[in-house]
């Protein structure tokens, strides 16, 4: 046996053992030691904290749901939808100025669908990569929101937002949003042809265009459904901050990537369900609370979700 | 004599398709070894294993008598196993001294040209190239040069055996020749060589001895004197032809799929015929002769094919698949896995894809609907109904094929487009697949499909009409197929000249 290729033997012998055979084994596992550690810390099921985290849960959760839209449809993931989350929430405060918040609300959805789709274009019609297409989109609308903005905070005026930060049955407007979008995601992916075509497009192209699925529209469709969600979540934070700012955004398709893998979604496209990313989004945001509990600085915080990043998408490895 | 090479009980599975079952092979050196089977009958997994492309679930792979495992493709190079595939593999914008030297590990960064050349020199006379220029543009060459061009590479590389898959396969009578004394004369130099082809007659001719393989199992190792030719042929099928294939209907011809001056740049030189309903008619031709993708053409997956289409009378627009789904005529591809299935999805979502319209309700897609469908296909097409809700890729190549034919079995009767309908699909499946065509037929279907496997063809067509280089030979009808005049057609076309 030639010395050189001894360790690749070996290894090689015991891959199959060594692998975890299914990348869904990483979200009970989550789920089950974040459990465990969250009643070994106090405060964590205090009303505040949990209030706390449900706010800043259920914004990331509904760019977590838009990007596992755009992974499920084989698109691997975007970059751009942070801040079209930013961009619509800076949108929405400024369109509060017209005293309406029905005219805000349309405005600021519109905008972030329309954007969001045009991208969905550019891949669907050119076979632009979609990769580069959300780095293009995101130095795009963060200079020209740098430029009009002039690098400043909007202030939404008017109480039309009072709403969305009211608590229903002990848990605030924001959380029962995620809810509705989670279940409208998933109804949609299983129920309807055009959901069934985003699964179709993800698990095979080439099949899907065989079978006579349109390539542009369904993937329009994603992108147009991706920007609605992260419109909303932009309007989610307008309300909360009553201001809009380009920085809202900073960081949050970093933290839907984390709930998308955690949560079981194939990175390939064609797999993968909206609750599952619930799932995925409650150990991401969990252990980021219970980290800063135990007086974990930010750093540390971003180091933890890289690492999760990794062994979620090494588990998936094939 | 010691094998230079040797494969013990070596089972190998793809999903739940067993490609290989407790298979051995050995080559001893200085002999010509031919690999023979059907189509999907293990040879090329075989082969992949031999050369470190894929690893064995199971059985040792032996070099020079000893155990020893091939990790990957770099290894095989290593262990003096060389590879020539069915695909020409040369970079045709280089010269033939950089192709011959291509990929080989052994060139240092900084090496002495000269000497390079000199061995190229050296491997290009072997195979009888003498003549060639080191400097050529190797995209310039003949197709059987490039051939040789690619053994020349295994050369260099020293390589003691030498794997050729189907090295005919593209190659003209006089381009044949010369590869057979290539062969010739590396064997005088003791190589090895693992000849896999389907034409018997070379097999008599070049090979010392003879392993067949059918569905994935070892059927028998032997002298070539030893045994003849329709002994040969009998192995690799396993069968008589008489049970394979049902017997033809007598559907009248009411309506057809007429199609005239069909033409795809640089594959098909216009190309006219006419199915009638009730029957199936086989595009025979050989790689490159433009049978299969005048079958992608007419499913509208080629975006520069014209030519007009008239299905029961009326006009039919080329090139989208969604007019083509309208007047139900559906596409079974031969790459399942690439192009035919969504093999993560479950079996009852693959059988609907096609047919969302169908079973939408309230414009939603309720499970009950969908099910119901899925079973109804299932029942026509004989897949096992509990496996409806199993993953379509973890089915065997024969039940995902009965699953993409299910997928095409609309209310009305259609047309079929079928290429290599059994490709990767053990006998039993073949032996249910041909009769659900069969049965189609009889309901009104009109199939067009390619193959490249002659027994097929004879077997199961109505009409063969066999290709050469993107044009028509001849077309036969049922009382005039046999196997011998295809096979003159799609590999010596007499007729092509007044044909063209």
């Amino acid at each position: 046996m030639s010395p050189k290729y001894f360790w690749v033997e070996r290894l090689m012998a015991f891959r199959p053992r060594l692998w975890i055979s299914t990348h869904g084994a990483l979200l009970p596992l989550g789920l089950a030691l974040l459990l465990l550690t969250a009643m070994f810390t106090p405060g964590f099921l205090s009303a505040p904290n949990l209030l706390s985290l449900v706010n800043t849960a259920s914004v990331i959760g509904c760019v977590a749901v838009a990007m596992m839209l755009i992974t499920i449809s084989g698109n691997v993931l975007s970059f751009a939808l942070g801040v079209t989350t930013g961009c619509s929430a800076m949108m929405f405060a400024w369109l509060t100025g017209y005293e309406s918040g029905l005219l805000a609300t349309v405005g600021a959805l519109v905008f972030s669908t329309v954007v969001t789709g045009f991208q969905g274009l550019l891949i669907g019609l050119f076979r632009a990569n979609p990769i580069i297409v959300s780095i293009a989109a995101l130095g795009l609308m963060t200079g020209a929101a740098e430029l009009i903005s002039q690098g400043s905070m909007i202030y939404a005026s008017g109480s039309q937002l009072q709403g969305l930060n009211d608590t229903f049955w002990s848990v605030p407007a924001s959380g029962w949003v995620l809810l509705a979008l989670v279940l409208l995601a998933d109804f949609i992916l299983r129920f309807t042809r055009f959901g069934r075509n985003i699964v179709m497009l993800g698990s095979n192209m080439t099949a899907a265009k065989a079978a006579g699925i349109s390539l542009w529209r369904t993937t329009v469709g994603v992108y147009a459904l991706a920007g609605l969600f992260s419109g909303i979540a932009g309007i989610l934070l307008a309300a909360r901050y009553n201001a809009g700012s380009l920085e809202y955004g900073i960081g949050y398709d970093y933290s839907a990537i984390a709930a998308v893998l955690v949560g079981g979604t194939f990175i390939g496209g064609g797999e993968g369900t909206a609750l599952r990313t619930l799932a995925g989004l409650v150990v991401i945001t969990g252990a980021g609370a219970i980290l800063l509990l135990h007086g974990v600085s930010t750093e540390y915080q971003f180091l933890f979700t890289g690492l999760v990043l990794l062994v979620a998408v090494l588990v998936q490895g094939r | 004599m010691m094998p230079v090479i040797e494969a013990r009980n070596i089972s190998k599975n793809f999903g739940r398709f067993q490609a290989l079952r407790n298979v051995s092979f050995s080559a001893a050196p200085g002999e010509v070894h031919a690999l023979c089977g059907e189509n999907g009958a293990g040879k090329s997994t075989l082969v992949k294993i031999l050369t470190g492309v894929l690893q064995p679930d199971d059985g040792q792979t032996l070099i020079g008598g000893e155990v020893h495992g091939i990790a990957d493709t770099q290894h095989a190079q290593a262990l003096k196993i060389g590879y020539v595939s069915q695909e020409l593999s040369i970079a045709p914008h280089l010269s033939v001294l950089d192709n011959v030297w291509l990929g080989c590990r052994g060139v240092p960064l900084l090496h002495r040209r000269n000497e390079l050349r000199e061995r190229a020199r050296r491997a290009l006379n072997l195979v009888g190239l003498a003549h060639l220029s080191l400097e050529r543009r190797a995209g310039t060459l003949a197709l059987g040069e490039q051939q040789l061009v690619e053994i020349a590479r295994m050369m260099v590389r020293d390589v003691a055996v030498l794997f050729l898959d189907e090295p005919t396969a593209t190659l003209s009578d006089r381009e044949i020749e010369c590869v057979f004394s290539a062969i010739r004369e590396l064997r005088r130099n003791g190589k090895t060589m693992i000849y896999i082809s389907h034409r018997l007659g070379e097999v008599m001719d070049l090979c010392d001895r003879v392993t067949i393989l059918r569905n994935g199992e070892n059927v028998i190792s032997t002298d070539v004197a030893d045994i003849s030719r329709g002994k040969l042929v009998e192995h690799m099928l396993g069968r008589s032809l008489s049970e394979m294939y049902p017997q033809a209907g007598g559907m009248s011809s009411v309506g057809a799929l007429e199609i005239r001056g069909l033409m795809v740049p640089g594959k098909i030189r216009g190309l006219d015929f006419a199915v009638p309903r009730g029957k199936i008619l086989c595009l025979a031709g050989q790689m490159g002769s433009g049978a299969t993708e005048a079958v992608r053409a007419l499913a509208g997956l080629v975006h520069d094919a014209t030519g007009s289409v008239v299905l029961d009378g009326m006009p039919l627009k080329l090139g989208s698949v969604h007019t083509l789904l309208e007047r139900n005529m559906r596409f079974v591809s031969e790459d399942r896995a690439g192009e035919g299935l969504f093999l993560n999805l479950s079996v009852e979502e693959n059988f609907a894809a096609t047919q969302f319209d169908v079973v939408r309700r309230f414009g939603l897609l309720l499970p009950a609907p969908v099910r119901e469908l899925a079973e109804r296909l299932a029942d026509i097409v004989t897949v096992n109904p509990d496996r409806l809700r199993s993953r379509c890729g973890d089915l065997s190549g024969g039940n995902q094929q009965k699953i993409a034919i299910g997928r095409c079995i609309t209310p009305g009767s259609g047309i079929l487009l079928m290429n290599e309908p059994t490709r990767g699909v053990d006998v039993g499946a073949r032996a249910e697949i041909y009769a659900l065509m069969r049965q189609l037929c009889d309901q009104g279907y009109a199939v067009v499909m390619t193959s490249t496997d002659l027994e097929e063809v004879v077997g199961l067509a109505d009409m063969v009409l066999t290709m050469y280089r993107g044009a028509r030979v001849s077309l036969y009808g049922r009382d005039e197929i046999s196997a011998s005049r295809i096979l003159l057609d799609i590999t010596h076309p007499l007729t092509y000249e007044n044909a063209a």
